[in-house]
């Protein structure tokens, strides 16, 4: 299968060239549309180089991609099932890509073609796949990629479209290995890059279901009814209450811009997801391509990702909420953005 | 008078020889005869009549595998062909002919880290076969003799919810079923004949008839019950099989037909 070194050095260096007479032939990259799906006929070009993807634990996220030409890039999601807090008191079994809760965030770039491993621990006690919302392919990947515990699979795929996308585990029966929290977020650059910012976080809220009440303690299992009844007792930001407070509060000085991926893995609860305090100068709606300006609120959909973007103009702490309410006062679904620097009373001064 | 004590010493003998290989024959439950309503409702999956078989008790044991293993070196853990088992086999024992006394608690726990064709092996050398999954599920659905855990299903999925434990428990440490068996869930997983008949691909989502996607809502579309996730777990699990896989938490019991 692999093409031996000598060979792919020669390809490496026909394409080098290739690409630096095209690149010098002015005004040839004008005029294309950054958010445009991959130039389908551009496909079989060859891959200048192989990379493996850098993942990070939530609320951290990749590096910027510096390179500006399709590469192979390996990304390895190993499929951890283990006992985590979900809140101070509370402890549940999560079945995790990564052994956390969201999983490692991946970042690739359009036109890359993605050699995906997935392993399966051994000590699991059930199957695993992933469907990656960023694939076009069977099943997101998830026709290809059924994992035995102490095995792992392996599939390929081209990233056509830009934007930042949820992958989840699908084995049914799905909706358990979702709620276990079973998901995470890719993010696919446009070949243009993504626009600079000073600061990028990673956010995935998620619905967990357990027998006791919110913050009963010891180990809960899953509850079954009231998942169906989509009645959760935890809506939460990274896993865990509490997850983005105090030591784990995001934080940026004011001046600063700051981008959030922000998804919902659900896998019941539409989040009307709002910064206390702040108003988007930018919203990728539905992580999309079309950009909406000067947002106080916006849906995230289960499944479903937006992306964000704001300036850190007054010092103070922001507070990350599912604005359906209930659930950031009773559920968890609360967050903290810190925001330090010097006041800035021509924006907000208290008075009195 | 001598013929007589003859006979009576050689009888004596005979039946103690009996009784013995009694005592070391694992046991087998007759499983009564019924109508099997299978988890996929698909053309050909109506509801199927059972005929009566016997299964064994519970899942084969270390201690048990270990007399196959020593009468058929082809199945020792440095002879088998990687084809047929894969590097994980029995990979817990000490060697090849030896459980170890690391491994003392298990000699009563049900052998894993073995494959599909070890297992189908071992059930023809003791002149049984594996149960098909018709079987397996059938013999599984019995309810709970004993038990204030509630519902099967109930059972079943708090046993998913906590991860393995760290030493493997012996048999007969969960639950006796209405049909007499033990350990049938909450233990170990185990292997059916036909695991990969139903759904081929690899992935649990796909069959080979593209009329079921076992994955997100169209897994519900052709099944009996859409909230036994139990079920759908073991589908998937099989699903993820390859006959040579050997897995922690995966192992076997033998059935046999009534003559």
């Amino acid at each position: 299968m692999k093409t031996p070194f000598s060979k792919k050095l020669s390809s490496f260096i026909s394409l080098g060239a290739i690409a630096l007479l095209i690149g010098l032939q002015p005004g040839c990259k004008q005029g294309t549309d950054p958010s445009a799906p991959f130039d389908i006929s551009k496909i079989d070009t060859v891959l200048t180089g192989t990379v493996d993807a850098e993942l990070t634990e939530a609320p951290n996220v990749p590096k910027p991609l510096t390179y500006t030409s399709p590469k192979r890039v390996k990304v390895t999601l190993k499929v951890i099932e283990k006992v985590m807090n979900i809140s101070d008191s509370t402890q549940y079994t999560f079945w995790t890509f990564g052994g956390h809760v969201p999983g490692n965030f991946i970042r690739v770039r359009q036109g890359d073609l993605v050699d995906f491993t997935l392993i399966n621990s051994e000590d699991s006690k059930v199957s695993h796949n992933i469907d990656l919302h960023a694939v076009t392919g069977p099943g997101g990947g998830a026709e290809a990629s059924n994992t035995s515990p102490g095995q792992s699979t392996n599939f390929q795929f081209r990233a056509l479209h830009p934007g930042v996308f949820v992958y989840h585990c699908a084995t049914a029966p799905v909706p358990l290995h979702i709620a276990n929290g079973m998901y995470g977020l890719i993010l696919v650059e446009p070949q243009s890059g993504m626009p600079k910012v000073d600061k990028e976080y990673y956010v995935m809220q998620g619905d967990f279901y357990t027998k006791g009440k919110y913050g009963a303690a010891g180990l809960q299992d899953f509850d079954e009814d009231k998942a169906l009844a989509e009645n959760p007792d935890y809506v939460l930001f990274n896993g865990k209450v509490r997850a983005l407070v105090g030591q784990g509060a995001l934080t940026a000085k004011t001046g600063e811009t700051v981008r959030l991926y922000v998804g919902n893995g659900g896998p019941n609860m539409v989040s009307s997801f709002h910064v206390i305090g702040e108003i988007f100068d930018k919203v990728y709606t539905e992580a999309g391509s079309s950009i909406n300006t000067g947002v106080q609120t916006t849906l995230i959909p289960a499944g479903g990702a937006t992306i964000v973007d704001m300036k850190a103009e007054v010092p103070g702490t922001y507070l990350l909420v599912d604005h359906s309410i209930f659930r950031a006062f009773n559920k968890g679904a609360i967050g903290q953005l810190k925001i330090t620097g010097d006041e800035n009373p021509s924006v907000f001064k208290k008075l009195k | 008078m001598k013929h007589f004590l003859t006979l009576i010493f050689t009888l004596l003998t005979a039946l103690s020889a009996v009784a013995q290989s009694v005592s070391t024959e694992k046991k087998m439950v007759r499983i009564p005869a019924g109508i099997y309503t299978p988890f996929f409702k698909l053309p050909g999956t109506e509801p199927t009549a059972m005929s009566a078989f016997l299964m064994d008790e519970t899942a084969v044991t270390n201690a048990e595998f270990l007399e196959f293993v020593k009468a058929n070196p082809q199945w020792r853990r440095s002879k088998v062909s990687k084809l047929l088992a894969d590097t994980n086999y029995l990979k817990y024992w000490k060697s090849d002919l030896e459980i170890g006394e690391k491994n003392k608690e298990l000699y009563n726990s049900p052998v894993v880290y073995v494959s599909w064709f070890a297992a189908k092996a071992y059930a023809q050398w003791k002149g049984k076969r594996l149960p098909t999954v018709a079987e397996w599920e059938y013999a599984g659905t019995a309810p709970l003799v004993n038990s204030r855990e509630g519902t099967l299903t109930s059972y079943i999925l708090n046993w998913y919810s906590k991860p393995n434990p760290k030493v493997l428990p012996n048999i007969k440490s969960t639950y006796k079923n209405t049909f007499g068996l033990f350990d049938m869930h909450g233990l170990i997983w185990e292997w059916t004949f036909d695991f990969n008949s139903f759904i081929k691909s690899g992935d649990s989502r796909a069959n080979t008839t593209d009329e079921l996607k076992l994955f997100c809502a169209s897994s519900t579309l052709y099944v009996n019950n859409k909230s036994d996730y139990a079920s759908f777990l073991r589908f998937s699990y099989r699903g993820s099989l390859k006959g040579n896989f050997c897995i922690a938490n995966l192992g076997f019991r033998c059935v046999k037909d009534l003559k």
